[in-house]
C-alpha cells in the first residue's frame, strides 16, 4: 500500500551475547581501522592503569591497615543454589561498617564460588563482636531477613574471618556461620 | 569488562594513618591464603574491581587458576598474554570449552575466520550446556556469512532448543528471506525459532526474542499475501516493547489488506502515540490519511495528511536540535547522559523509554554494534579518567599528611609509650593477684582471655621501640612512593583524556551520520504525504470539474 519498510538486517551479533549476560568478557572488540587503533591504545592504557591501581592498593593497605591490627571479613555462600543474596549489613562492636546490595553479577560470582572481601579494618587486640544482617530470597521463594552475632578474640597480627551463608532444604532457613582462619 | 581505578578511601580514613604506626609487615596479597585467591579473583572479575587481585593472579593455583588468570589478563588490558593463556586453557582439561569459545569470538572480530571455525568446533567437541550451544550458534553464523545457508541449517539442526537455537533460526530465516522469491522457507525457519525460544529459561530474554520473531513472521506473511496469518502473529506481540509500533503498523496494513479500514486505522492510531524515532510510526501517520481516503472520508484524509506533514516537520526540528546538541555538547552527553537524567519521579516515569524521542533515538542508535562499541569506549574511558582524577586528589592529600606528620614527629610517642608500659605492669600485677584467688570456671575463662590480651599488648609495646626508630625513614619511603604514584596518575590521566577525546569524536561522527539518515527519512516521509495531498486535491479538482460540466 505505502511500501512496507524493509526490516533492517540486524543479526544477533557477539555484542548482543554480552548484553544478554554472558559472564565472560573480551576486551573491546575492534571492527574498523579506527576501532583497531584506539582499542589497542585503550588496552594499553587499561593495562597500565590496572598495574598502577594495584600499586596504589598495596600502598593503601600498608598505610591504612597495618597488619598488626587488621581484621578482614570474607563472605562466601555455603550452598549456592539455595539462597539469592539481596543485601548484607555488618556491624563491628555494634557500629555499622558495611552495607552492601548485591547486583546480579555479584550474586552470580558468589554462586560460582566467588569470595567477597566484605570488610577490612583495624581493631585493637581483645574481645569484639560482629553482627551480620542478611536479606535474601531462599529457593522456596521466601524473602528472609536474619541477624546473626559472633564474638571473637582479636589476636596480634592479621585476623581473617570467613562468613558463610547457608540455607539447606527443605525449609531453606538461612544460617550464618563464622570461621576464623589461623 | 570495565576496569575500575582503585581510589584511596576518603580523607577521614586517610587521617587514620597519622594515628597508626606504619607497618613494616607483609602486603595484603601475600596474606591472602591460596584457597582465597581464586574466590577473590572470581568476585573481582564480576565487579570489575581488579586492583586487589592483579598482584596475585600469577600465584593462583587449582584447576580454574589458568582460566581465571587469562580472564584477569584480558580484563586488565593485557590482551596478548590473556589470549596466550586462554590457548593453554583450551588445550588443557578444565574450562577448555569456555576458553575455546572466547578465542573463537576474538578471532571472528579479528576477521580470522578459519581459526575462529577451529575454536568453535573445539568448543562444540569438548563443551556442554550453554557454552556448546553458543559455539554451535556462532559456527552457524560463520556459515551464513560465507553464504552457506544449507551448512548453517545442518549446524542448527543439531542444537538443543533454547535462546541460541532460536537466534540461529532467526538469522537463517533472514538469509532465506533475502535469497528466496517465496518467503515460505523463511516463515518455516521463523516458526521453528519461535518454538525453540519457548525453551529459554530467561523469561525477559525469551519475551524480547519471541516479540521480534513474531514481527518478522507477520511481515513475511504480509509479503506473501497472507493477511490472516500476519494478523495471527502480530496480535501476539507485546504492547510494551520497543518494536511495538512496527507491529501495530504492520497489523494495520494486514487489516487494510482485508478491507477492514476502520480497525486498521485503530492500529495505526495506536502506533502514532509512539515517538517518530521508532520504526513503523512514520508509516502509521501516512497510513491514517490513506485509511480515511479508502473509507471515503476525503476531507479527513486531507487533514490526516496535513497532520502527518506537520508531525514530520516538527520531528525534523527535533532532529536538528539533537544534531546541534551533538555538535555543541558531544553525542555522549546529548544522547546517553541526558537520556538518563529526568526530573520526573520514578513512579510518574513508567513509560519513559517508549515515549521520549531522545530515548527512542538512543535505543535505535544503540541497536547498531558499531554504535555500541563507540559508546562503550567513551563510557570506559570516562570512568577511567574519573577514577584517576579521584586517585590523584587523594594521593595528593596523603602526601601532604605524610609530610606534615614527618615534621611533627617528636618525643610525644616515647612519653606515651613509657606511661603505657607502667600501666601494663600495673595491670599484669592486678591480674596475677586475681589469678591467685579461688575462681570458678567462668571467671577463669575471663581471666585467661584478659591475660591473652595483656600478653598481646606487652608484645606490641616491646616491638614499639624498633618500629618508632624506623618510623621516619619508613614514612619518607612511603612519601616518596606516594609522590611517584601521584605523578604516574597525572601521566595516565593525560593519556586517558587524549584517548577520550578521540573516542568522543568518533562517537559524535557516528551519531551525526545517524541523525542525518533519520532526517533524510523524514524528508522522504514529507515527500510521500505531499504526494498524497497532491493526488487528493487533484482528484477533488477533477470531481468538481466533472460536477460543473454536468
Amino acid at each position: 500500500m505505502f511500501g512496507i519498510k524493509p526490516i533492517i538486517r540486524r543479526r544477533i551479533l557477539p555484542s548482543i551475547g554480552l548484553l544478554f549476560g554472558f559472564s565472560f568478557s573480551l576486551p573491546l572488540l575492534p571492527s574498523a581501522a579506527f576501532g583497531s587503533d584506539i582499542d589497542r591504545a585503550i588496552d594499553q592504557l587499561r593495562a597500565e592503569v590496572s598495574e598502577h591501581s594495584a600499586r596504589v592498593f598495596a600502598l593503601e593497605q600498608r598505610l591504612l591497615h597495618p597488619a598488626d591490627s587488621r581484621l578482614s571479613v570474607f563472605l562466601t555462600l555455603g550452598s549456592p543454589d539455595s539462597l539469592r543474596l539481596d543485601a548484607v549489613e555488618l556491624f563491628v562492636n555494634g557500629k555499622p561498617v558495611v552495607s552492601h546490595f548485591y547486583s546480579e553479577r555479584e550474586q552470580g560470582a558468589l554462586e560460582e564460588g566467588g569470595v567477597q572481601q566484605l570488610f577490612v579494618g583495624n581493631l585493637p587486640n581483645g574481645n569484639h563482636s560482629l553482627k551480620a544482617v542478611v536479606t535474601a530470597r531462599s529457593s522456596n521463594d521466601r524473602f528472609v531477613r536474619r541477624e546473626s552475632s559472633y564474638r571473637f578474640q582479636k589476636r596480634p597480627g592479621s585476623s581473617r574471618l570467613q562468613m558463610i551463608l547457608d540455607a539447606e532444604a527443605p525449609d531453606f532457613e538461612p544460617r550464618v556461620s563464622f570461621l576464623e582462619w589461623k | 569488562m570495565m576496569v575500575r581505578v582503585f581510589s584511596f578511601p576518603p580523607l577521614a580514613i586517610c587521617l587514620l594513618l597519622l594515628c597508626t604506626v606504619p607497618s613494616l609487615g607483609t602486603s595484603a596479597t601475600s596474606q591472602v591464603q591460596k584457597e582465597l585467591k581464586a574466590g577473590l579473583s572470581r568476585f573481582a572479575l564480576a565487579t570489575g574491581e581488579l586492583a586487589p587481585v592483579v598482584g596475585f593472579s600469577e600465584q593462583l593455583s587449582g584447576e580454574s587458576a589458568a582460566f581465571l588468570r587469562a580472564r584477569v589478563l584480558l580484563a586488565t588490558g593485557r590482551t596478548a598474554e590473556g589470549l596466550e593463556e586462554l590457548k593453554n586453557v583450551a588445550e588443557g582439561q578444565s574450562h577448555r570449552a569456555k576458553a575455546a569459545l572466547l578465542l573463537g569470538r576474538y578471532q571472528v572480530v579479528q576477521g580470522a575466520i578459519p581459526e575462529a571455525r577451529q575454536w568453535f568446533e573445539r568448543a562444540i567437541g569438548v563443551g556442554f550446556g550453554e557454552t556448546r550451544q553458543e559455539a554451535r550458534y556462532r559456527l552457524a553464523e560463520l556459515e551464513l556469512n560465507s553464504g552457506r545457508a544449507e551448512k548453517a541449517g545442518q549446524v542448527l539442526a543439531k542444537m538443543d532448543a533454547g535462546f541460541w537455537a532460536a537466534s540461529g533460526y532467526m538469522n537463517l530465516s533472514s538469509e532465506y528471506a533475502r535469497s528466496d522469491l517465496n518467503p515460505t522457507r523463511a516463515l518455516v525457519a521463523l516458526r521453528v525459532a519461535i518454538a525453540m525460544a519457548q525453551n529459554d529459561s530467561d523469561a525477559d530474554r525469551k519475551d524480547h526474542l519471541v516479540n521480534r520473531l513474531r514481527i518478522r513472521a507477520g511481515y513475511l506473511a504480509l509479503q506473501n499475501d497472507e493477511p490472516d496469518k500476519a494478523i495471527g502473529f502480530l496480535e501476539k506481540v507485546s504492547l510494551e516493547f520497543d518494536n511495538t509500533p512496527q507491529a501495530l503498523y504492520l497489523h494495520g496494513l494486514a487489516l487494510a489488506e482485508k478491507g477492514n479500514h476502520r480497525s486498521a486505522m485503530q492500529s495505526w492510531h495506536r502506533a502514532k502515540k509512539f515517538p517518530l524515532a521508532f520504526p513503523g510510526v512514520a508509516g502509521a501517520w501516512i497510513a491514517m490519511g490513506r485509511g480515511f481516503d479508502l473509507s471515503g472520508y476525503l476531507g479527513q484524509a486531507g487533514e490526516a495528511y496535513l497532520a502527518a506533514n506537520a508531525a514530520f516537520e516538527s520531528e525534523r526540528v527535533t532532529l536538528r536540535k539533537l544534531a546541534n546538541g551533538i555538535r555543541d555538547q558531544g553525542a555522549y552527553k546529548s544522547l546517553v547522559e541526558d537520556s538518563r537524567a529526568s526530573d520526573l519521579e520514578w513512579f510518574l516515569a513508567d513509560s519513559r523509554t517508549l515515549t521520549q524521542p531522545r530515548m527512542a533515538y538512543l535505543l535505535d542508535f544503540l541497536a547498531k554494534p558499531e554504535a555500541q562499541r563507540a559508546v562503550r569506549r567513551v563510557a570506559e574511558l570516562r570512568e577511567l579518567a574519573q577514577g584517576l582524577a579521584k586517585q590523584h586528589s587523594e594521593l595528593g592529600i596523603c602526601a601532604l599528611l605524610l609530610t606534615d606528620h614527618l615534621v611533627l614527629l617528636d618525643a610525644r610517642e616515647e612519653r606515651e609509650a613509657s606511661e603505657l608500659r607502667e600501666h601494663q605492669m600495673a595491670l599484669a600485677l592486678g591480674l596475677k593477684k586475681l589469678s591467685a584467688k579461688s575462681l570458678n570456671a567462668d571467671q577463669t575463662d575471663v581471666l585467661n582471655s584478659i591475660s591473652e590480651t595483656l600478653a598481646a599488648s606487652a608484645d606490641s609495646l616491646q616491638k614499639l621501640d624498633g618500629q618508632v626508630s624506623a618510623r621516619p625513614s619508613e614514612l619518607r619511603k612511603q612519601l616518596d612512593q606516594t609522590r611517584t604514584l601521584t605523578n604516574q596518575t597525572a601521566r595516565l590521566s593525560a593519556q586517558s583524556l587524549s584517548l577520550t577525546q578521540q573516542a568522543e569524536n568518533n562517537l559524535d561522527q557516528l551519531a551525526l551520520n545517524y541523525v542525518r539518515d533519520r532526517d533524510n527519512e523524514m524528508v522522504n516521509s514529507i515527500d510521500k504525504t505531499a504526494q498524497q495531498i497532491a493526488h487528493l486535491y487533484e482528484y477533488l479538482a477533477l470531481e468538481n470539474l466533472a460536477e460543473a460540466t454536468q
